[in-house]
């Protein structure tokens, strides 16, 4: 690629700062089209907070009915709709099915612009240490997508590292671009 | 569909606030009873722990815990050695926290300035050690307790000097790239390059050991407990329910843990440095609001710490209180704290050494001493002091609610997320120990974290003693190898500190103004 004078674009830098501490998506190649399937202990994970969150609402409007403890009933139905609003919304990017379509020519990940796939450029792996300050730290890799007028779109973003080399050769051959191993030594 | 139904108010009315009545169904019974029965073993089995632990030695009326003499002398040795470092290198604290130290132009991606290093501890020290621990000294040891807690903060912020020091030196980086420090390691290495490597490896060994059992006691069950007795004073929900809060904070801590996501470990941050302030905020409005008795409360204090009027033990039985449950809260001379800093970005260990000897301050001297004033100005707390009434959590949150009674409910929230983030933070310490006993491995570690998980659920369910206690012993536990191994390495955390100082009073290390 020719550098601009005045443009650069650091392609080792994340895009990310955060990311699950699992494998949460796989690229699923199919027909004309290459998707993004979320995994289904990531999922479940996010059902926890629904089912907890769905249970202590129930139970706060049981509570209400049965012995009108107002005061009880607010108190757990406002951690249950709490916590059951967290996992709706933290299941929401796993339901939203990030695809590549050959047939229409974009890339739709339902946040970003579409992007047409003529102007995907090349995909990078980087990693990151995800520092977490009650836990262990981690480390994260993202795959992410770089496009002719310079704009750099998180694909995946995960601690398997295994799975985004994988799923990188699949959407290399998929897009017929190449893949940069962006990947740098961290020193805390 | 009917028998759907059916089984479904079945389990309603098993988890129901129905049940609420005096009259204990099934449920409350067959909960009393596992209760009772997990109370049993860990009174038989961890009962010598417990009682070698808190071996006492009669000094007056009153018998001594020779580990709080411990705890208590290391801190002492520790202010001495280091040129009372927690008053005359203060100033350098505040300026390191205020980022006098750092180049405003070389921040790096990622970086943690000191100060949200500092903001990051304290939201992880405020806990219930302050809620729950003053209620508790309080309870047994009278107002007099607290003054021996502040002398307890004061001289403790020398312990975490110091090992806050070494848990930066002696980090180590593991095979999965993860940063790991603390006394497992400040013990193995350090001793290690004395030539001490058997017996540094036994101290780390063993706090290794000590530290699973905190992560277990301390760190979970008493966290689970203390939520649940917050519920059982503010709504009434009876004793006997514990099991249901627990199997809720425990699939919380369940998905914190073993999923590992990543939103609900940046909520938890970002929500328990609110709570502190809320907390704060309200032990500010009560003593506001009673600023008459403020005088009157110190008066209550200082008296209480020397006459130990109504204390069984008198002074003795005070002091033990208050260095007890002082030490509990800041965790100064338990080595915790040198694992949550080790993993800080500095290049020098001293830094964050001085960083951290202001949380005893924060947390001991101020914050603790707010909760007592609110528990002595509310008067609910009358001598003389056999600790069988109002204790712990329930105390603080009654004499909270004497002034405003929105303010147990308040309390309710803090204390539960509160102690929400104490076990993430404790299953944190306990997996570092648990690593550096077992080896690194998905699977080694899920057996830590599932184990952990299920004293989430006792710990809210059990309501006798032995649980407590040991909780206690085990935390204290802790302490024995750490110290043994701070009195060998203090030399070193003392050269680092000389070093940093020459290197600031001569240019090399900028103060940027």
């Amino acid at each position: 690629m020719q550098e601009e004078p005045g443009f650069h674009i650091d392609l080792s830098k994340t895009l990310i700062q955060d990311g699950p501490k699992f494998l949460s998506h796989t690229v699923v190649i199919s027909g004309n089209n290459a998707y993004l399937r979320p995994t289904i202990s990531s999922m479940l994970f996010c059902f926890i907070y629904i089912v907890v969150g769905a249970f202590l609402t129930t139970l706060a409007s049981y509570i209400m009915i049965t012995s009108g403890q107002l005061d009880l009933a607010i108190f757990i139905g406002g951690f249950g709709v709490a916590i059951a609003t967290f996992g709706v919304t933290l299941i929401q990017p796993f339901l939203k099915r990030a695809r590549f379509d050959r047939k229409k020519g974009v890339f739709d990940n339902g946040v970003d612009r579409n992007v047409k796939l003529e102007q995907i450029l090349s995909l990078q792996i980087n990693n990151k240490v995800v520092k977490r300050k009650q836990a262990l730290n981690y480390h994260c890799y993202e795959l992410n997508m770089l496009t002719k007028n310079g704009r750099r779109i998180n694909v995946l973003n995960h601690n398997s590292i295994n799975q985004i080399l994988i799923d990188a050769e699949l959407l290399k051959n998929f897009l017929k671009i190449e893949v940069d191993d962006m990947r740098r030594e961290i020193v805390l | 569909m009917k028998k759907v139904h059916q089984l479904l108010g079945l389990l309603m009315l098993a988890f129901s606030a129905n049940l609420y009545a005096e009259e204990k169904g099934a449920f409350g019974a067959a909960i009393a009873s596992v209760s009772e029965s997990v109370d049993g073993f860990f009174n038989d089995y961890t009962g010598w722990f417990v009682s070698s632990i808190f071996y006492s030695v009669p000094v007056g009326d009153a018998s001594f815990p020779i580990i709080v003499g411990w705890l208590l002398v290391a801190a002492a040795i520790f202010t001495v050695y280091f040129g009372f470092v927690q008053f005359t290198r203060a100033r350098m604290s505040i300026d390191i926290v205020s980022g006098k130290f750092s180049d405003p132009n070389s921040k790096e991606d990622g970086e943690v300035s000191h100060f949200q290093a500092l903001t990051t501890a304290l939201s992880g020290t405020v806990g219930l050690g302050n809620i729950a621990g003053v209620g508790a000294a309080l309870a047994i040891g009278g107002p007099g307790a607290t003054f021996w807690m502040i002398l307890c903060g004061l001289l403790g912020m020398a312990s975490k000097f110091c090992e806050c020091t070494l848990g930066v030196k002696y980090r180590t980086v593991l095979p999965s790239g993860a940063i790991s420090g603390g006394p497992m390691y400040y013990l193995s290495r350090g001793l290690g390059e004395m030539g001490l490597g058997g017996f540094g490896k036994v101290l780390a060994v063993g706090f290794a050991l000590m530290c699973l059992l905190g992560s277990f006691g301390g760190g979970n069950m008493f966290q689970a407990n203390q939520a649940h007795a917050m519920l059982t004073y503010a709504f009434e929900v009876p004793s006997e329910y514990g099991m249901i809060t627990g199997l809720v904070l425990a699939a919380l801590v369940f998905s914190v843990i073993v999923g590992g996501m990543p939103s609900i470990a940046s909520v938890t941050e970002k929500v328990v440095p609110w709570m502190a302030v809320l907390y704060v905020g309200m032990a500010i409005v009560v003593i506001g609001a009673n600023i008459g008795q403020v005088g009157a409360a110190f008066s209550a204090i200082f008296e209480g710490a020397f006459t130990g009027a109504g204390v069984a033990g008198g002074v003795i039985g005070a002091l033990i209180q208050g260095l007890k449950r002082a030490t509990f809260s800041n965790e100064a001379g338990i080595g915790s704290a040198a694992i949550a800093h080790s993993a800080v970005k500095t290049k020098e260990p001293v830094t964050e050494g001085l960083v951290s000897l202001l949380e005893p301050f924060i947390d001991t001297v101020v914050i603790c001493t707010m909760t007592a004033l609110v528990i002595t100005i509310a008067g609910l707390n009358a001598a003389p002091y056999p600790g069988d009434g109002l204790t712990g959590v329930q105390l603080t949150a009654a004499s909270f609610t004497q002034t405003a009674g929105v303010f147990k409910y308040l309390l309710a929230l803090a204390v539960i997320l509160f102690a929400f983030s104490t076990m993430i933070s404790w299953s944190y310490y306990g997996l570092k120990a648990w690593t550096y006993l077992f080896g690194e491995g998905a699977s080694i570690e899920l057996v830590y974290k599932v184990i952990f998980c299920v004293f989430v659920v006792l710990g809210a369910t059990i309501q006798f003693g032995a649980v407590i206690d040991f909780s206690d012993a085990a935390i204290f536990a802790m302490s024995i190898f750490n110290i043994a191994g701070l009195y060998f390495l203090m030399p070193v955390v003392k050269k680092e500190l000389q070093s940093f100082v020459a290197r600031v009073y001569s240019g090399e290390i900028k103060k940027y103004d």
